[in-house]
């Protein structure tokens, strides 16, 4: 709208009041993670970083890092990889035909991720799956699937089909067709589909907590224990620098799009 | 034309339906070789799905589609090697211009060299060369068309299909290229079958002319004839307008009858070899407003019929005058302004008149 | 005549990865472990009889209906202001109240309940400030109980409220709240009669995306609860994890999807569902 018609000073107090609340508590953690002081406070004499060097030189946490890092790779492949030739399956075949596989696609965001992680605890552990990287990549991709079809569907619905007639009518097969005329076009919203489902693999605990134990430790769970067993600064130091990770990757996804609409 | 020199294209009984609604009607029809063809009709007549079809987007509920007498009605799009400037175009927005007429190359794992050959061939014949690293938004609504068209061409294919390849265009762009689609024809030789809702097109563009209603194709025939012998009141009214006289057949005779519609007596003559209808019979006229003269004092004519002006307008060209007759109710003539003599006022008693020859029976639409 | 083409069997194979692997991956898992309600300790029905009969049982239900309800309606009623300033901001503001929204929206919940810990715990940065401050000489109870979860919650689910109503607000056409106005409508005339209508379909949307979120979650409640209060997806984990009664579990699981489903359901006939889920599904 063109901000002629304006809230008034109750509905402006309400926004401003709910926007502080929902980002100064995250913020907090910054200077919180950089206190001087050995435990979860504010800086008195100074700032200090050797919380985050605590961080940094820590076998545990960067073992967990890496191992996160790893696992929401795999996972963004699989997702990505399944994800986009369903919404272009999806896309191309009728609405109707395809409202199965629509409603499927949708189950892994409707359905809590405790019902799906303590079937997976029972499921995986015959397969010898449990506490192991395939497994865990395995959760990750598959849960990660919706985000892909959804923001590729995004971009397929502002695509011609006509595109794809023309190329089909001129003899190009459908890998040819794939390759050259429609995933060129969709690959901002795949890239932002591979973001989200990034993100929501290196975020995840609740599967992890299950399917998990000792020799695929994530940095969620990681963090999960350190909530609940030492709440030290290096925790802070940890959440600020898993913030500035999210942020980049969202500026990232935001360069993208605009490149790809300007 | 040159349809003497065997059959393209050919339709046998295409129908295709959606659920219970028949978007094309068991339609035949054949396209020679080197014709242009135009499928001519009003939305949802089936013009398009006809076209679809062909193309292999669509698959007939039944009938065939034969390609010089073969069937290829299974064979998927990409098989049948045809070429098609799509309505809007679809030029692939990401391609430059000389890529995206590579593209029907390239699927055909033609060597790059040979490719920028044809390539440059293609863009010269639509007068494009200059203009090949441009991406498609950066060219007018007519340079996106000739694109589109070299595209079409470049794979020298078997037909080339258009589907309302002018509509996006404003109506002089339309005019003029319209002038160079028709040398573009004569000049490759090729097949070409366009799909149309725009009866000026169709006229100044085809050979032939398909008109369809409905699904139905309702008569096909050279752009001239459809015009001067409509067979039904659909045709007559949407290829330019008619009048539309009812009446009764009195003392048919091979060449002719006579019309009686209310008062007045009509003189009918009939091409060669056309029967006459029954006398009794009621029959309906087409009578094309320009092929009607007000006369002069004393003119004389085979049909003459008196009235009053209602309304007028001048458009330039000419005059077009309503005018409420004495035993026909209103017709409507359109007059050359040459004829400077004449000045329609509302409410000038004109005698109008035209020849035996000028007026066509047509039979009702059956719906 | 857009794209009725005939799609071939190579289409149905694209969609075919995606199938396979939810089907194997995640509806295997899923309903194979819900079998087990019906199954475990004994066939039959007897872990359902616990609703009845079992007041722990129909006290974690009464805990989390009455933890989501609060939230819920917190959460639409700050979503709400939020996405009303946004929807009538000028274009250079608007730009960071999204921020303000999306960016909370995809920082890890560990982090977000992490950081409500740092503030409300009994040495936390609010309880000390108030007591340097002579405001209170005990710290009060902030977390690690109802008011801490519904604190941590609303936070978590605002912006998910604030989705759905945005985008049914940015359907309305402002020359309505201008034609409003200039027919000598007040502001609040306005807002009321025009602007909320208006937006409703967008407030439901974000009323069954809230509440079907909150109904299973399971990470900020088992933080901010402190193990004192449960929910259930909490309780579940107990049952599995800790006290291995899997015939319970999965029976409060069971009633955890069925909960869900029957909700969007029954809304689904009120409310578009891809208003809740977004435009590509």
């Amino acid at each position: 709208m063109d901000g002629t018609y304006r809230p008034g000073p109750f509905g402006r107090s309400l926004a401003w009041v709910t926007a502080l609340y929902l980002v100064l508590p995250i913020l907090i953690v910054i200077p919180v993670a950089l206190t001087d002081q050995r435990y979860l406070s504010l800086p008195q004499d100074g700032i200090s970083f050797r919380h985050f060097e605590t961080v940094l030189t820590s076998p545990e946490w960067l073992g967990s890092i890496w191992q996160s890092f790893t696992i929401a790779v795999a996972a963004t492949v699989l997702s990505v990889s399944a994800g986009t030739l369903c919404a272009i399956g999806c896309w191309r075949i009728s609405r109707r035909a395809t409202e199965l596989v629509r409603v499927l696609m949708l189950l892994p965001l409707i359905i809590p991720s405790i019902v799906y992680a303590i079937g997976l605890y029972r499921y995986f552990g015959p397969l010898g799956l449990l506490d192991r990287f395939a497994g865990v990549v395995i959760a990750h991709g598959v849960t990660g699937i919706p985000y892909v079809v959804i923001t590729v569907s995004t971009a397929l619905a502002s695509f011609d089909p006509r595109l794809e007639q023309a190329a089909r009518g001129m003899g190009a097969s459908l890998s040819q067709t794939l390759r050259w005329v429609i995933l060129p076009r969709i690959a901002p919203g795949i890239f932002s589909g591979a973001i989200f489902a990034f993100i929501h693999s290196w975020d995840e605990l609740v599967m992890v907590l299950f399917i998990a134990s000792r020799d695929v430790f994530t940095l969620p769970r990681r963090i999960w224990d350190g909530i609940n067993e030492n709440l030290d600064p290096a925790m802070a130091a940890v959440a600020v620098l898993l913030i500035l990770f999210t942020l980049a990757l969202l500026m990232a996804d935001r360069a993208l799009r605009r490149r790809s609409e300007g | 034309m040159s349809a003497a020199t065997g059959h393209a294209l050919g339709l046998r009984g295409l129908t295709r339906r959606y659920g219970s609604f028949v978007a094309v009607d068991d339609v035949s029809l054949e396209v020679g070789q080197g014709e242009f063809l135009t499928l001519l009709g009003p939305s949802g007549s089936g013009k398009t799905t006809i076209l679809m079809a062909v193309a292999g987007f669509v698959a007939p509920s039944e009938g065939a589609v034969l390609l010089d007498g073969q069937d290829i009605t299974p064979l998927p799009p990409e098989k049948r090697n045809f070429g098609m400037v799509f309505q809007g175009y679809a030029l692939f927005p990401h391609m430059t211009v000389a890529e995206n007429v590579a593209f029907p190359l390239r699927v055909r794992g033609m060597s790059r060299a040979e490719r920028d050959e044809k390539v440059r061939g293609a863009l010269d014949l639509v007068q494009l060369a200059a203009f090949a690293g441009r991406l498609p938004k950066q060219l007018s609504g007519g340079q996106q068309q000739r694109v589109a068209l070299a595209r079409a061409l470049v794979f020298d294919p078997n037909l080339l299909l258009l589907d309302e390849p002018l509509s996006a265009l404003d109506k002089k762009l339309r005019a003029e290229l319209q002038e160079e689609l028709k040398a573009l024809h004569r000049r490759i030789g090729r097949t070409f079958i366009n799909v149309t809702h725009d009866q000026e097109e169709a006229l100044s563009l085809s050979d032939r002319i398909a008109i369809l209603n409905h699904g139905k194709l309702v008569q096909a025939g050279a752009p001239g004839a459809l015009y001067d012998r409509p067979r039904t009141r659909f045709v007559a009214d949407f290829l330019g307008k008619s009048n539309f006289l009812e009446g009764v057949v009195r003392q048919p005779h091979p060449g002719g009858f006579m019309l009686e519609a209310g008062a007045a007596q009509l003189v009918v003559a009939l091409p060669d070899g056309e029967p006459p209808p029954a006398a009794g019979a009621r029959s309906l006229l087409s009578l094309r407003p320009e092929k009607i003269t007000v006369l002069a004092e004393g003119e004389a004519a085979e049909n003459i019929v008196e009235g009053r002006i209602v309304s007028w307008a001048y458009l330039g060209a000419g005059f077009s005058l309503r005018i409420e007759t004495a035993g026909l109710g209103e017709i409507r003539a359109n007059l050359p302004t040459w004829r400077s003599a004449f000045a329609p006022a509302e409410g000038l008693p004109v005698r109008l008149g035209w020849r035996a020859e000028a007026a066509v029976p047509v039979a009702e639409d059956v719906a | 005549m857009s794209s009725v083409g005939r799609p071939g069997i190579g289409w149905w194979l694209l969609i075919l990865p995606a199938f396979a692997l939810l089907l194997v991956f995640y509806i295997a898992p899923i309903v194979q472990v819900l079998t087990i309600s019906v199954t475990e300790p004994s066939l039959g029905f007897g872990n359902y009889q616990r609703i009845l009969t079992s007041s722990a049982v129909q006290r974690v239900i009464m805990t989390t209906l009455r933890i989501c309800l609060i939230t819920t309606v917190l959460a639409l009623l700050l979503g709400y202001a939020i996405a009303y300033a946004i929807t009538l901001a000028s274009p250079r503001a608007r730009g960071w109240w999204v921020l303000a929204v999306l960016v909370p929206l995809w920082i890890s919940v560990l982090v977000r309940a992490f950081a409500w810990v740092t503030l409300l715990r009994r040495q936390g940065l609010i309880n000390n400030t108030l007591i340097e401050a002579g405001v209170i000489t005990d710290p009060l109870p902030l977390v690690w109980n109802e008011f801490g979860i519904v604190v941590g919650m609303v936070h978590y689910m605002v912006p998910f409220a604030v989705l759905p109503m945005l985008s049914s607000m940015r359907e309305i056409d402002p020359r309505l709240l201008a034609a409003a106005r200039g027919l000598g409508a007040s502001r609040g005339e306005v807002f009321r009669h025009v602007f909320l209508p208006l937006s409703l379909p967008g407030v439901i949307a974000a009323a069954v995306l809230v509440f079907i979120f909150t109904l299973g979650f399971y990470i900020t409640p088992a933080i901010l609860g402190g193990g004192k209060t449960l929910m259930v997806a909490e309780w579940i984990s107990l049952q599995i994890l800790d006290l291995i009664r899997w015939g319970l579990g999965t029976m409060m699981a069971t009633v955890l999807v069925l909960a869900i489903l029957v909700t969007l359901a029954v809304f689904s006939r009120v409310v578009d569902l891809r208003r809740i889920f977004g435009a590509g599904a």
